[in-house]
């Protein structure tokens, strides 16, 4: 809403208030002045980007690739034999199967090749195989962690120790928002029923040494989608509207008594946070998205909170020029019983996020959003428990996993890089979470070596002091 | 929003003459290198000032201490290096600037062999840095150390007020006049106690005319008990002291008695170097007390991990390395965390110095596991701060009890009514439970369902390995509290599978509406089963409780009981369930186990209103039960108390009475537990452990091994008068306080002055080495330091010469002239103005609403916090309930702080998940959000109000207005405070409903309602709001 719009929806809504309204008008100044879009840092982007946007499907606990997109037949003939000590390399495990012999099992799933780029996709995921050629695989990502807290903070933070800003939060700080009515970094959590064992801590989109402002604003599915978004019952948006109006008026007086600039910021934060409470609840409300949608997305997609349904949010979001979209969806951690515990992950993820890609597709959206699909690692190739069962599960496994990116500048219809005949070190086209990151900088027109902070004298990036190299083999 | 900006840049602005060239971002900066030339003509180059920070900046990355990366062998970080010929030349030779090859480079004719070079992103030098090199060299190229390696000097001064006024006249200008003492009080009254002065105390200042007003002021708060807590905030986040463990368990941990040593340790105003040695080395004093030990919890604040499969000694190093580094911050203000992984690249710590470091910390008793009992070293500990706490949560449940009571037996009468009535009325037969209206029937993989003649639903057709049952159906009754599922036995089997027992691994139930695509979840409270298998027999599957949490790895199975039997299942709704006419439910049952081939062949749904026991067991409902006496036979008492319990639970007056009750009791149990409890301190284990370089910073890759030892660079070991073969943490604690040692008295007093002026005189205050800021007022800053040593580590006496002078009384308002000329106030030309911490303001908000309860320690509190914020994080494992009756209204310094999500009524905070010790302000939206609806504030605008009414009428705005802000208004905000309050309290007057509800806000709400107050209370809300309300004036 700009500064008039304002006035004639309280005009309207204010009834008996008539007189306040008149007042709100006549005032004129500094407070009333319509809000640009933050724009970015100056000199950014460094160059034209690709992407203007991101949505990062974050799969949390480390979803298996030997089952879902790394296909090795030739690992039948070493089923229940001992991993190889050539291939192995003193690779950790964790402390959970450290004392256990490390049998290979092979991918317990059905692979088929789809589209015309012939990608390889396990059974698992069907809605997958539509999209294959909308997007990019890549086979060869590789981490430094093993546990799930530092893998996770590695993967949005460039660094396993807790401290250092999300991705979000610097292309928040760097590049700045395109809306005016929300912030520029917003994140979901899937809503799920059971317990889940790894936490999705706020530093995983917190805003490190930056500013506070510049981190990720968790959309809550909950009353209050954004922590004390809801004025209390018994006021309404007209009593709202009157107490700010008071306050401006008193805050605008102290401004011109001390001279201090930050009065007239904190006039136009209450301003926004006014906007936000019309323009959030605005974004919840599905009502008017088309029945064939939710088909689209599929059934969880009507509830709210799912996956699904967050990845409808997420279109949205993008719609209205939100730069930063991050959704977490937990327990993809699967020590035991894969045909349960992986797919029943499938099932809530694999409809929503191809579903995801046909829609911006069908948008024009796709071309200027990034999508990022994947975990903080991968899993191993030797079987957790006993291979054979249908116990078994696997453990993690940092070396060798696969992500899939598609849209914003990203080359479709490909797969990138490539494992050994174990799924367990990478064999061609190594990508770090560090290049991934310097690749996510370049779609978006930044050049990660350019980009810093200075913290504690020292000029920080995201992709820290160790090499890092943007993937040109996966750029349109 | 832009013009927040300025206050977003991390303060990298350093004084003009001393810039650097590093990327500065704020118009703010360059205006003030326009108008500060100070220094640049002047005679002699400083080498400390002028020079080092541009080596450091623009070469050291390449040519400095760390070998790993050093580029041509050329070293820039010692003279010896510098001016050592190379083929003849030298990088600096001096006296001979021409032919410096240095000279050649930073300025070189050809611009392709410039340094430092483009690939590092560095800015080239400027002319003027060209220039003061040139000189520099020319003088002959004195080296020196970086500034706060020497040690400090009292130097020409003898008070704050000299250095701040020298340097102002220097610049052509002084210091602003005093503030009024209205703002006067209430600024010191937050900077030492963080809560605002009281209205007698603002009275009693302003009244009081003796020259020693001001001191006695400030002496008073001093003397507060709110001092330690005031100052316990600075050193919790220095700390990074938390509640829980942090990390994936996030387990609770007792250690806040430590908290209540530290407020206490600031209240006795006990010498800092005692205070410091007690936390580093409490543990290993002669005789050391209980409380000495308790001093070492300061180096077990750091999170810890007991992530299932984390190698135990991985996060044991990482304790170890959090020590190190929180030393390094807290104490000497150095990156030390950068020498880590390889040596500092700036400051003079090398890769074998930090590890000689962290030999000091290697050998606690510790063993890398975490959450409660699994973290030892521990210390039990009773709190002589507990006891209050546990007497008045028992006396809340004592001062409930009655009432719960009463309502109890004020039930009977209608319980009896109501069983004449049921008695009655089930003689004409009586059924609980109620068949679903089945409006449809589906699968996802294929089984076709049918319903049948008698209700039941038989499944047929495909048999998938796992499928989902969908069964949409209205309801037969009004106000559903719970469904029964009954599994019928097929052909002598209970499922479809070859083994024919069924498995159901989960059940969801859903409301459709009508023309709305969306699905709204509906939970359930319980599940019980009349036979659930062992679940260690058959993989994980057995309870049916495990069908409401959405895991296909367990769910419901009745195996090992006969499959000829119907089996039943019966789920409580968390809430009553109405639909409404255009509302139907679904109800889906999944067969998602691993093996699968389990899926239920027939089985029947069913819905009851019966409330309590009914839905809670298998067992026949009670009134069904008494459906089946005969006319006229008495009640058993046993089915009467069933039936009075079931009764109990629709009944409102009792359920609030019980609910209280229950709260108070359930708050009563857990701070019960205060009693003894277990701190993480510091002990020795018998055998020290080794202590080995690690390569790269990688905790299981050793290097050589190294002794305990310091960093050479600041002070020599050992610290006078202790002997120099004792390498533990107690001789590192004296090394740290040695008047040796130049950086501990700086660094602390640097500390002290930003919670005095919102900003250090460095302004990187967790930085003194060589790529932090310099220092605004060198000479002050080594005052400070030497004054504070001389003083006998005087915490109180530092603050007490702060807050006396004259720069610390200026007014805060400001020119534009001025605010152009220097918007950092780096100079101090007026008084620093600000938004107040967080938790200051939440405190404030209690004592202005006059409900704080100003106990000191004991077990943390749960102030008001939105529903599920804890639940949503951890899927429902931890649940946050805020404290009930006083324990509501403690300080914020008491809020118990998960370490996963810290408290959300806090914004701007540190994060205690690593050291910090700088300040972050920012002005966001959401902090908007949370100080108008937050129910603290909600609250306190609420009792604020009351105060209001119960003035008369005038005098009402201007008494809630001075309460909050200290002063009178002034005519054009008592005209707005006026208006505002007539429009809303017109908007009230006409909806009395919205009154009553705003009104209800919070614990203690509100017994009368009136549109009056309803609006006082908008008014004081927004009064709470103003930028003045949360600014340090």
């Amino acid at each position: 809403m700009n500064n008039e719009l304002i006035r004639r929806y309280f005009l309207s809504q204010a009834g008996g208030f008539s007189l306040g309204a008149i007042a709100l008008a006549a005032m004129g100044g500094p407070a009333r002045a319509a809000e640009e879009p933050r724009i970015g840092l100056p000199g950014l982007p460094h160059f034209a980007p690709k992407a203007k946007r991101v949505i990062f499907l974050t799969q949390s606990g480390g979803p298996s690739q030997l089952e879902l997109f790394d296909y090795k037949p030739g690992l039948m003939q070493w089923a229940g034999k001992e991993l190889p000590d050539s291939v192995r390399q003193g690779q950790r495990v964790t402390t959970m199967t450290a004392n256990q012999k490390q049998l290979v099992m092979p991918g317990v799933t059905k692979f088929g090749r789809y589209g015309q780029s012939g990608a390889t996709v396990g059974e698992w995921l069907p809605h997958l195989t539509k999209i294959v050629d909308d997007i990019c695989f890549i086979k060869s990502m590789n981490t430094d962690q093993i546990n799930h807290a530092p893998a996770m903070t590695q993967m949005l933070t460039g660094n396993q120790i807790p401290g250092r800003p999300s991705i979000g939060s610097w292309v928040s700080y760097g590049l700045g928002s395109e809306n005016r009515n929300l912030p520029d970094f917003l994140v979901m959590l899937s809503k799920m029923q059971r317990p889940s064992d790894q936490p999705l801590y706020d530093h995983y989109w917190g805003s490190g040494f930056l500013p506070s402002r510049y981190q990720g604003v968790k959309l809550r599915n909950a009353k209050d989608a954004v922590l004390y978004l809801q004025d209390p019952p018994g006021l309404p948006r007209t009593v709202r509207r009157e107490m700010l109006d008071g306050l401006s008026e008193l805050n605008q007086h102290r401004l011109e008594q001390t001279g201090d600039p930050e009065i007239g910021t904190r006039i136009r934060q209450y301003e926004m946070a006014y906007r936000m409470q019309t323009s959030v609840p605005e974004l919840q409300d599905f009502s008017k998205e088309p029945e064939e949608i939710f088909e689209l997305y599929g059934p969880d997609s009507r509830r709210p909170g799912s996956y699904a349904a967050n990845c409808i949010m997420a279109r949205r979001l993008a719609e209205r020029g939100v730069r930063f979209i991050q959704l977490f969806h937990p327990d993809w951690d699967h020590h035991s019983r894969l045909p349960s515990w992986c797919t029943a992950r499938c099932r809530d993820t694999d409809q929503p996020s191809a579903a995801l890609i046909q829609d911006l597709k069908r948008r024009g959206m796709l071309e200027d959003t990034l999508v990022i699909w994947g975990g903080e690692f991968g899993r191993g190739v030797a079987g957790q428990g006993k291979w054979d069962s249908i116990e078994a599960g696997r453990d993690h496994h940092p070396r060798a996993f696969t992500m899939w990116m598609a849209g914003g500048g990203v080359k479709p219809g490909m797969t990138y890089g490539a494992t050994d005949d174990f799924s367990f070190n990478v064999a061609e086209n190594p990508v770090h979470v560090r290049d991934l990151h310097a690749t996510v900088m370049h779609l978006l027109g930044i050049d990660h070596e350019r980009f810093t902070y200075r913290n504690q004298g020292l000029e920080m990036r995201l992709t820290g002091v160790e090499h890092a190299s943007v993937v040109k083999g996966i750029l349109a | 929003m832009r013009g927040s900006r300025a206050t977003d840049s991390p303060s990298a602005l350093k004084l003009a003459g001393l810039l650097t060239g590093s990327v500065q971002r704020t118009a703010a900066c360059a205006l003030l290198t326009l108008v500060l030339p100070l220094a640049l003509t002047a005679q002699t180059v400083n080498f400390s000032r002028e020079i080092l920070p541009l080596l450091s900046d623009k070469c050291f990355s390449c040519h400095g201490a760390d070998p790993s990366t050093r580029m041509a062998g050329l070293r820039l970080d010692t003279r010896e290096e510098a001016t050592k010929p190379r083929r003849g030349k030298a990088a600096v030779m001096p006296g001979k600037p021409e032919d410096s090859l240095i000279m050649a480079r930073i300025a070189p004719a050809n611009p392709n062999s410039i340094m430092p070079p483009e690939r590092s992103h560095k800015a080239p030098l400027t002319a003027e840095q060209v220039a003061t090199f040139r000189r520099w060299i020319e003088q002959g190229a004195a080296w020196g150390k970086h500034w706060s390696f020497e040690k400090p000097e009292r130097g020409a001064g003898a008070s704050i007020d000299e250095f701040i006024s020298q340097r102002l006249t220097r610049e052509g200008l002084r210091m602003s006049p005093a503030a009024s003492r209205e703002t006067l009080i209430r600024r010191v009254s937050f900077d030492l106690t963080g809560l605002p002065p009281t209205p007698e105390a603002v009275a009693a200042f302003v009244a009081d005319q003796s020259p020693d007003a001001w001191k006695k002021v400030v002496a008073s708060l001093l003397a507060s008990e709110h001092f330690g807590e005031r100052m316990a905030m600075w050193w919790l986040d220095a700390a990074h002291y938390a509640d829980t463990d942090g990390f994936q368990a996030d387990s609770n941990r007792t250690n806040w008695p430590w908290r209540d040593w530290v407020v206490n340790a600031f209240n006795k105003n006990q010498r800092f170097d005692q205070f410091t040695i007690e936390q580093f080395a409490g543990d290993l004093l002669p005789n050391a007390t209980p409380e000495q030990k308790l001093a070492t919890g300061f180096f077990r604040s750091h999170m810890t991990n007991g992530e299932g499969g984390r190698d135990p000694e991985e996060s044991r190093i990482d304790y170890v390395m959090d020590r190190v580094n929180t030393t390094g911050t807290v104490w000497l203000g150095l990156t030390t965390g950068c020498a880590q992984c390889h040596t500092h690249k700036f400051d003079p710590i090398t890769h074998n110095e930090y590890y000689s470091l962290s030999g000091f910390f290697n050998s606690i008793d510790e063993d890398g596991h975490a959450g409660p009992g699994k973290s030892k070293p521990y210390l039990k500990y009773s709190s002589p701060y507990a006891a209050r706490a546990i007497a008045e949560a028992k006396q809340l449940v004592d001062s409930r009890k009655p009432a719960e009571a009463a309502a109890r037996s004020s039930a009977e009468k209608p319980f009896a009514l109501w069983l004449a009535a049921q008695t009655k009325e089930v003689q004409r037969g009586f059924r609980a439970w109620r068949n679903l209206r089945v409006t449809g029937l589906e699968s996802a993989e294929g089984t076709k369902l049918t319903q049948q003649s008698d209700g039941a639903i038989q499944a047929g057709g495909p048999n998938p390995v796992q499928d989902d049952y969908r069964i949409s159906a209205t309801l037969p009754l009004r106000a559903v509290t719970g469904l029964k599922l009954e599994v019928l036995p097929y052909e002598g089997h209970l499922s479809r599978g070859k083994s024919g027992e069924f498995l159901l691994t989960d059940v969801k139930l859903q409301v459709r509406k009508k023309g709305n695509s969306q699905l709204r979840d509906i939970t359930f409270r319980k599940a019980t089963a009349d036979f659930n298998a062992d679940t260690k027999k058959h993989g994980g599957y057995g309870n049916i409780t495990d069908t409401l949490d959405d895991d296909p790895r367990n769910g419901w199975t009745t195996i090992g009981s006969a499959q000829s039997a119907v089996h039943t299942g019966v789920y409580a709704l968390a809430e009553p369930l109405t639909l409404a006419p255009d509302e139907e439910i679904l109800f889906e049952m999944r067969h998602r186990s691993t093996t699968g081939d389990a899926n239920i062949a027939r089985f029947q749904l069913y819905v009851t209103d019966q409330p309590g026991p009914a839905v809670e067991s298998v067992d026949t409902a009670p009134l069904e039960q008494l459906a089946w006496l005969k006319a006229g036979e008495v009640t058993p008492e046993p089915l009467r108390q069933k039936l009075f319990e079931q009764f109990l639970t629709t009944w409102q007056p009792y359920l609030a009475a019980k609910e209280m009750l229950d709260r108070a009791t359930r708050q009563y149990d857990e701070v019960k537990a205060a009693d003894a409890v277990n701190v993480m301190v510091l002990a020795e284990r018998p055998a020290p452990r080794e202590t080995n370089v690690l390569l790269r910073g990688v905790w299981d890759k050793k290097g050589e091994k190294v002794e305990p030892g310091i960093i050479a660079a600041i002070a020599p070991w050992p610290a006078a008068g202790y002997p120099e073969d004792k390498r533990d943490r107690l001789g590192l604690a004296h090394w740290i306080v040695s008047r040796q040692n130049p950086l501990t008295a700086r660094v602390i007093v640097n500390d002290l002055w930003q919670i005095m002026f919102g900003a250090g005189l460095v302004r990187t205050p967790e930085d003194f080495g060589l790529q932090g800021e310099h220092p605004t007022h060198p000479e002050l800053l080594d005052w400070l330091a030497v004054e504070f040593m001389e003083s006998g580590w005087d915490v109180k006496h530092m603050l007490t010469l702060m807050a006396e002078s004259q720069a610390y009384r200026q007014r805060s308002e400001v020119s534009p002239e001025l605010q152009a000329r220097d918007p950092q106030n780096l100079l101090l030309a007026h008084g620093p103005r600000y938004r107040l911490a967080s938790w200051m303001l939440r405190d404030a908000a209690l004592q202005y609403a006059g409900v704080l309860n100003p106990a000191i320690g004991g077990p943390p509190v749960k102030p008001y916090q939105p529903e599920g914020v804890w639940e949503e994080l951890f899927m429902g494992r931890f649940k946050y309930e805020a404290s009930e009756g006083p324990a509501q209204y403690r300080r914020s310094l008491y809020a118990f702080w998960r370490r996963s999500i810290a408290p959300t009524f806090l914004f701007d905070t540190a994060q205690r998940r690593a050291c910090e010790v700088r300040i972050s302000r920012t002005n966001t939206p959401l902090q908007a959000l949370t100080l108008m609806n937050d129910a603290t504030y909600l609250e306190a605008s609420r009792t604020l109000a009351e105060q209001a009414l119960s003035l008369p009428a005038p005098q009402r705005a201007a008494a809630v207005f001075q309460r909050v802000l200290g002063r009178k208004p002034d005519s054009k905000e008592a005209t707005v405070l006026q208006r505002e309050y007539d429009r809303v309290l017109q908007y009230y007057r006409k909806s009395s409903a919205d009154a009553g509800l705003l009104v209800k806000v919070g614990q203690s709400s509100s017994k009368a309602s009136s549109p009056e107050l309803a609006a006082w209370m908008v008014i004081s809300g927004m009064i709470l709001n103003l930028d003045e309300a949360m600014t340090h004036e």
